[in-house]
């Protein structure tokens, strides 16, 4: 029962439902004492009934719109008028009836008006046109003038011998006296009220249909039929009572139970359409209790159950990337197009890519996407947080490979360089120990060419593997010896203040291979190097006037340069419009 | 007459003084050749009786041309070299069909007759 459990009940709740029930008892026993067994009575009743635990049930389940109660009064008055039918010959019946004669019509009118949230016509502004006839419609020419109405007849209307006159043969406790001026002319002008108003809420109850939304037509419709039928028959049997002759009522009285079938149909699409909004918020329910639970990559799950799309894909926007990704925060692109619909959650948090099936109803995924909000934002961390995992791997795979492809060149040089220029020389050595003086002299001097070779090779190793001029005077001195080895003219900018170490090497080895990438790609006229620290952060810039196009992922060792970056927490940037140089902008942390 | 020799080294240097130091033991270079194409192209045509041949080609292994060449008729009788050890070039080298290998370190006319002959 958790219908029951979910429910909220105030004391008013309580005294409407005893309230409710002993009028509906008082009503049957009224019948049952007076032997009717009429169906049309019963089939009014039932009717009735269902209105009642409607009533009762959106007063409990929905207890922040007036709806409960306007659905409930609308059942309790129109029984406790019904009393003076059960009671025919009791005047505290009549005086009940004739009292509340038509009034739980009305209430039914104002509920109709008045669906979804309790609020009459909401789709229209409340001072627009629609907004104020609705209001002149139910509040003057319903309540105000029914009171008046039923002041009258309270105070003229005396059933005693006619039994076809008034639905009671008794007359009111408030009964004063014949009326003092002719019944015809107040009927009349009556029958005309009716006649003005009745149009104007027939209008304002199709308005009301026009805008709703697909899925709310649905239900509407049979409340808007159901009214459209309910109050032209009330006012058909109005209009007879007071206007046409007293015959043809006993007649149109006899199709009463077309007035209960519009108000049963009615009743029914109210607790239909309160059953639909129920089922749409259990999933909503279950999803906020799934969410809670739900771990990494649960939410998509759980979203598209809530939704019933299996289909459902989750994309997330990185904003420190501006891409958006899916749960795992590998990047995805939305897709446009007629065969997936997309629903954006929040400004720039996620988004649903749906089958386009489920815009026609929005307030679903809408309502899914506010359950969802707070573990999407989770969502979207960890999926900032798996790219930035992928990335962060990625870099440390390419640093390893980089290393070990450092090292093989490594060997390779040294096998191809020195390593071969010494066993040169220890066979020349061989060969001199039985040479000829003639063969003696060339082979001192090939030996000597050999040794020097070997020298220089192993010089330029060593400064591959960490330039001395580095360690010992630092990245200003080590950074114009680069500039004074480039073919390209070169002007630096760079203090001799020194940097921790790990920094110097990889500014060095940046603007090293910047540098070697301008003599090789750039076709450049001059270039320029500036190296300065400030706030804790070290700005080195790489510019040259070359023919630019170049691209982080373009094979040319940048790629490899922003890792090293990257490993010390900082960042690299190329700036390479093609035909205007290439910048290449680094951004290293680097506290005093 | 001494027996004739092709060398195959990538290395000038190492091709160069081994040159010598075989022609100082009475053998006659016949040619060089710097890549495993080259060497079995040369040794076609040249028909040397041996061939020094390098393991580490810029084209390939050593230890490939050497089965080439064993596979052919006459084939000349092969000396493998490296600048690298015997041990770090594992235990294919010991199945090669050579006559056998000699460290570059540690070269001589003197060791290559002994294998060749």
């Amino acid at each position: 029962m958790t219908f029951w459990r979910n429910g909220v009940r105030t004391p008013a709740w309580w005294a409407a439902a005893i309230l409710g029930v002993a009028l509906f008892s008082f009503d049957i026993a009224g019948y049952v004492r007076g032997g009717t067994t009429d169906w049309k009575t019963v089939f009014f009743l039932v009717t009735m009934a269902i209105a009642l635990v409607t009533g009762l049930g959106v007063w409990a389940w929905r207890p922040q719109t007036h709806m409960g109660p306007l659905i409930y009064w609308w059942p309790a008055l129109t029984v406790a008028g019904d009393l003076m039918v059960a009671y025919p010959r009791s005047r505290t019946a009549a005086t009940l009836g004739l009292g509340l004669y038509t009034m739980g019509l009305i209430v039914f009118a104002q509920m109709s008006l008045s669906y979804s949230n309790g609020k009459l016509v909401s789709e229209y502004p409340r001072k627009s046109l629609v907004g104020r006839a609705a209001w002149f419609y139910i509040f003057i020419g319903g309540y105000a003038a029914q009171v008046i109405q039923n002041l009258y007849n309270l105070a003229v209307v005396d059933g005693r011998g006619c039994p076809y006159c008034f639905p009671t043969q008794e007359r009111s406790w408030l009964y004063i006296g014949k009326a003092p001026f002719s019944l015809d002319w107040w009927n009349r002008g009556w029958g005309i009220e009716i006649l003005v108003v009745l149009p104007i809420g027939l209008a304002v109850t199709w308005l009301k249909f026009a805008r709703q939304p697909p899925g709310g037509r649905r239900t509407f419709l049979p409340i808007a039929v159901g009214g459209t039928i309910a109050t032209f028959f009330g006012a058909t049997v109005l209009y007879f009572i007071v206007v046409a002759d007293q015959a043809a009522l006993g007649s149109v009285s006899s199709y009463s139970w077309i007035q209960t079938a519009g108000q049963l149909g009615a009743a029914l699409a109210v607790f239909v359409g309160l059953l639909i909004v129920r089922r749409a918020r259990g999933p909503i329910g279950n999803l906020v209790v799934e969410l809670r639970r739900a771990g990494p990559g649960g939410v998509r799950p759980a979203l598209a159950r809530a939704i019933g799309d299996p289909s459902l894909e989750l994309a997330l926007w990185l904003p420190e990337r501006g891409v958006w990704a899916d749960e795992s925060g590998v990047e995805m692109s939305l897709p446009e197009g007629r065969d997936r619909a997309v629903t954006y959650i929040g400004d720039d948090l996620a988004a649903l890519v749906h089958d386009p099936v489920f815009l026609h109803q929005p307030a679903l995924l809408e309502a899914v996407g506010s359950a969802a909000r707070f573990a999407l934002e989770n969502e979207r961390l960890q999926a900032e947080l798996r790219a930035q995992l992928a990335e962060l791997r990625e870099s440390r795979a390419r640093i390893v490979r980089a290393g070990d492809e450092e090292r093989r060149r490594l060997e390779r040089d040294l096998h191809d360089g020195a390593q071969q220029r010494l066993l040169g020389i220890g066979m020349a050595l061989q060969l001199l120990q039985t040479a000829r003086d003639g063969d003696r002299e060339q082979l001192l001097a090939e030996t000597e060419v050999e040794v020097q070779a070997a020298l220089a090779e192993l010089r330029e190793l060593a400064r591959g593997i960490h330039p001395a001029v580095l360690t010992d005077h630092g990245l200003g001195p080590a950074v114009r010896t680069l500039a004074e080895r480039s073919p390209v003219p070169v002007d630096v900018g760079a203090s001799d203040e020194r940097l921790p170490g790990e920094v110097e090497t990889a500014v060095y080895f940046i603007v090293a291979e910047a540098l070697a990438n301008v003599a090789k790609h750039a076709h450049a006229s001059r270039a320029s190097v500036s190296v300065a620290r400030e706030n804790g952060i070290v700005r080195v810039e790489v510019s040259d006037d070359g023919v630019g196009g170049a691209a982080l992922d373009g094979g040319t060792g940048l790629r490899g340069l922003a890792d090293r970056a990257g490993a010390l927490d900082g960042t690299l940037e190329v700036v390479s419009a093609p035909g205007a140089g290439t910048r290449v902008l680094v951004v290293i942390p680097c506290a005093s | 007459m001494g027996a004739t020799v092709l060398i195959v080294d990538d290395h000038p240097t190492f091709r160069k003084f081994a040159r010598r130091l075989l022609e100082q033991c009475g053998f006659v270079v016949v040619g060089e050749a710097e890549d495993a194409a080259g060497a079995l192209a040369a040794t076609l045509e040249l028909r040397p009786e041996a061939v020094l041949l390098d393991v580490l080609l810029p084209d390939g292994s050593g230890l490939d041309v050497a089965a080439e060449l064993a596979a052919a008729d006459q084939s000349p009788a092969v000396v493998l070299t490296s600048s690298r050890s015997a041990g770090d070039l594992g235990v294919a080298l010991a199945e090669a069909p050579a006559r056998g290998f000699i460290p570059k370190a540690s070269f001589t006319g003197a060791a290559f007759a002994e294998l060749v002959a």
